[in-house]
């Protein structure tokens, strides 16, 4: 225990890479220096004024793709992106899906419908009661599946160097009217049970779903582009272990 | 026979006439067309259409059209027969011996000095090469070498491969460089040598060794001429590296630094944009010639460029000088650039006007130069904060295109840190810091964090982690989330870049850990 904490210490101390204040010497071969070369070029030839818009585009684009050019950093896509300008514009199209129940987002449809099993599905609870191996390992082409949150999750970190902190289930944040209004009822709670309510809420939020009928999931998902949500959809049998109210969850952009 | 006062870069009678032919052209053959242009564009090899020496031939008026398929290859056909008209001019040793073969050469340099694309390919398969060589003899008359030099100009201002072929031709062009040769024969194969080091390290190494470097840098001390423009332009292509031994070399030679001093001081925009060049990878490769220039005030000649001109392809060499000895030898730099001197004033100064014009490359590379300024003392960075670059990089940390944002979020976030110590965490410079968020330069990083630039969501997130650590009052999570802080860093669940998930996850942990549960 006291090495794990000592671990983490020094984790915590050594593993950001703090903001180091030191001068950037670049060689003359820098792509930095690129466009202002290529600029060098085209002034010499006196040509600047009879290229095109677009051969100027293309001029700057070749800037890009002699770097090899740019792709989207998020994992499985791999898209190529035609300028960083517009990565925003791919990222809104292309990996905001979003769960209609309760608007959690996310990169990948894989990953929206592995959540949507997981979290909205009272078939799915029932397999794990059953004692199936029904957790999806999270990474496309795995193929894995586990019996437990927990042993998927040790599965990720061991084999997938995932982070430890990593939560599939990670807390989706409230709204600031929404937490305004939660922190006005836990100021009445004890702090402990407010902490008890914490540890304990996957496991009472999935022994609840596994008390479930099949009326009570969602028939159909969304993708595309976030929306904020009226309420939450919170099973009843759910509502009856000590949870906070539903609130909405609408996610901010 | 050499008019030195004329201009070097005289604006080309092709190009008006090329615009809309051109246009036309170009979306005929788009794709072809297209990539063949812009690779010419951007080339560091120069054409020679126009004479170096006032040439009276009345035929400069050069064909004006754009060719089209027909005519390109009728160019060649005539490119073809003129090599061999130049072949049997040579072979001929009868009266008018020498008349001829200028006439034949003049009649091939014509053709090679025409049309976007000059025929070289035409050229070289009827063996030009060998014929021109043979013209470079030792004892020719000038108007021989000049028009045989001007050839193969243009023949090396092309592809690659059509540059190499002018290996057979080196040394003589070397040679010729001579301070026995005439100024324009000089002048023209400087010309050809510096087509010939832009095109690569291996050519450039072949030079070199060749001996290129010593007599292009004794043409460049004169005070004024063509001829020094041309040859300050072939060094600053031979010695460009990456290999630098030549710019140390250079920088050695008697008389060298003089001259550049010289040339910065008082040369007219054209001598002194090539000059910069020369300085530029001078400084760019070799710390003998950095220390040389600073211990010569160079420094204060490039701000005072800077302060005067307008002109951007004297603007862009200088200023890259400047970041180049700032980014140098931290030691010799700042015995300089002191704060409270003139000097330092004069530099900060001059950045500003950099950055605050329109033009992109200038207000990159300027915010390079002041990140570095910033990665100094305690004192250089008041300096800058109290200064009128702030609510500027404020701006530009908003509105300006990505590859300046980036640079301007380095001056900021080095405005906030304390001076390196060794490891551990660095100390924040609160004042900055809080003057800074408050002037609104949070969403810029956070910006910055959600780009697909791996550089630049590691540096928006270096900053984050500054304004979550040393904003007092603990306001720093507070205002992170207000600016959507977490959900951009929550991205990072999915990216590809390990480091990055980790510094993100790290401070989502540590600073937002506790969250509720929806």
């Amino acid at each position: 225990m006291a090495m794990e904490e000592h671990v983490e210490e020094e984790k915590q101390q050594l593993g950001f890479p703090y903001w180091k204040s030191i001068p950037r010497s670049l060689g003359p071969e820098s792509p930095f220096f690129a466009s202002g070369n290529i600029e060098r070029e085209l002034l010499a030839k006196q040509v600047a004024l009879d290229l095109t818009e677009d051969e100027k585009h293309q001029l700057q684009n070749m800037v890009v793709e002699e770097g090899g050019g740019i792709f989207c950093p998020i994992v499985g896509c791999g898209s190529r992106l035609t300028s960083l300008e517009n990565f925003e514009d791919h990222y809104n199209a292309r990996h905001t899906a979003s769960c209609s129940v309760c608007s959690r987002v996310y990169p990948t449809s894989r990953l929206l419908s592995i959540h949507v099993s997981e979290l909205h599905d009272s078939f799915f609870q029932a397999k794990v009661a059953r004692g199936y191996a029904v957790y999806e390992c999270l990474v496309e082409g795995c193929g894995l599946k586990f019996k437990s949150y927990k042993s998927r999750q040790r599965h990720l970190v061991d084999k997938h160097k995932f982070p430890s902190s990593f939560e599939f289930y990670k807390k989706a944040h409230l709204s600031k009217k929404q937490r305004q209004k939660l922190q006005r009822k836990h100021h009445k709670r004890e702090e402990d049970s407010c902490m008890e309510v914490e540890n304990e809420s996957i496991d009472g939020l999935i022994s609840g779903i596994s008390k479930l009928s099949t009326s009570d999931s969602p028939s159909s998902v969304s993708f595309g582009r976030r929306h904020t949500r009226g309420l939450t959809f919170v099973p009843r049998a759910v509502q009856h272990e000590k949870m906070p109210d539903p609130t909405s969850a609408g996610t901010k952009r | 026979m050499a008019d030195e006062s004329l201009a070097f870069h005289r604006r080309d009678p092709i190009k008006s006439s090329v615009g809309n032919v051109a246009a036309n052209r170009r979306r005929q053959n788009a794709v072809t067309v297209g990539k063949e242009r812009r690779e010419s564009l951007v080339r560091a090899k120069r054409l020679c259409r126009v004479g170096i020496s006032g040439d009276a031939d009345a035929d400069v008026s050069l064909d004006n059209e754009m060719m089209i398929d027909e005519e390109q290859s009728i160019l060649e056909a005539q490119t073809s027969s003129a090599v061999e008209g130049l072949k049997s001019a040579v072979a001929y040793q009868g009266k008018g011996a020498m008349q001829k073969r200028v006439s034949a050469l003049r009649d091939l340099r014509r053709l090679l000095s025409k049309s976007e694309f000059p025929p070289v390919e035409a050229a070289l398969k009827a063996g030009a090469i060998p014929i021109l060589v043979q013209c470079l003899s030792f004892g020719s008359q000038d108007e021989q070498l000049l028009e045989a030099a001007w050839c193969l100009t243009n023949i090396a201002a092309g592809k690659p491969e059509e540059t190499e072929a002018l290996l057979p031709a080196l040394p003589l062009l070397i040679a010729h460089l001579g301070e026995k040769s005439s100024l324009s024969v000089a002048e023209q194969c400087a010309w050809a040598l510096g087509n010939v080091a832009g095109e690569g390290e291996k050519l450039r190494s072949v030079l070199l060794s060749q001996g290129a470097l010593l007599p292009l840098a004794r043409m460049m001390l004169p005070n004024k001429g063509s001829t020094v423009r041309t040859s300050a332009w072939a060094l600053s292509n031979l010695i460009k590296g990456p290999d630098p031994k030549a710019a140390t070399e250079l920088v050695r030679i008697d008389g060298v630094l003089d001259a550049i001093v010289r040339h910065l001081k008082k040369a007219d925009d054209e001598l002194a944009t090539e000059v910069a060049w020369v300085v530029v990878y001078l400084s760019a490769l070799s710390n003998v010639a950095t220390s040389m220039l600073v211990k010569n005030d160079v420094l204060q000649l490039l701000v005072d460029r800077l302060a005067t001109s307008n002109s951007l392809q004297l603007l862009i060499p200088v200023l890259r000088s400047l970041g180049n000895l700032v980014a140098g030898d931290s030691q010799t730099i700042y015995a300089v650039l002191v704060p409270g001197h003139e000097i330092t004033d004069g530099v900060i100064k001059v950045l500003v006007k950099c950055l605050s014009c329109e033009h992109r490359v200038l207000k990159k590379e300027a915010a390079w130069v002041l990140s570095n300024i910033a990665a100094g003392s305690v004192e250089h960075k008041r300096l800058i904060n109290s200064s009128e670059a702030v609510p500027l990089l404020l701006r530009l940390l908003s509105t300006a295109p990505f590859d300046i944002r980036k640079e301007v979020a380095y001056v900021l976030g080095n405005l906030c840190v304390a001076p390196n110590e060794g490891d551990g965490k660095p100390n924040l410079i609160l004042e900055h810091l809080v003057s800074l968020v408050s002037g609104g330069c949070l969403p810029g990083f956070i910006d910055l964090v959600r780009s697909a630039d791996t550089e630049a969501a590691r540096v928006g997130l270096q900053f984050m982690e500054l304004v979550l650590r040393g904003m007092p009052n603990g306001e720093g999570p507070k205002l992170v989330e207000r600016e959507d802080g977490i959900d951009a860093m929550e991205r990072f669940q999915f990216h590809e870049n390990e480091d990055l998930r980790n510094m993100a996850n790290g401070l989502v942990d540590k600073y937002f850990g506790e969250r509720l549960w929806a």
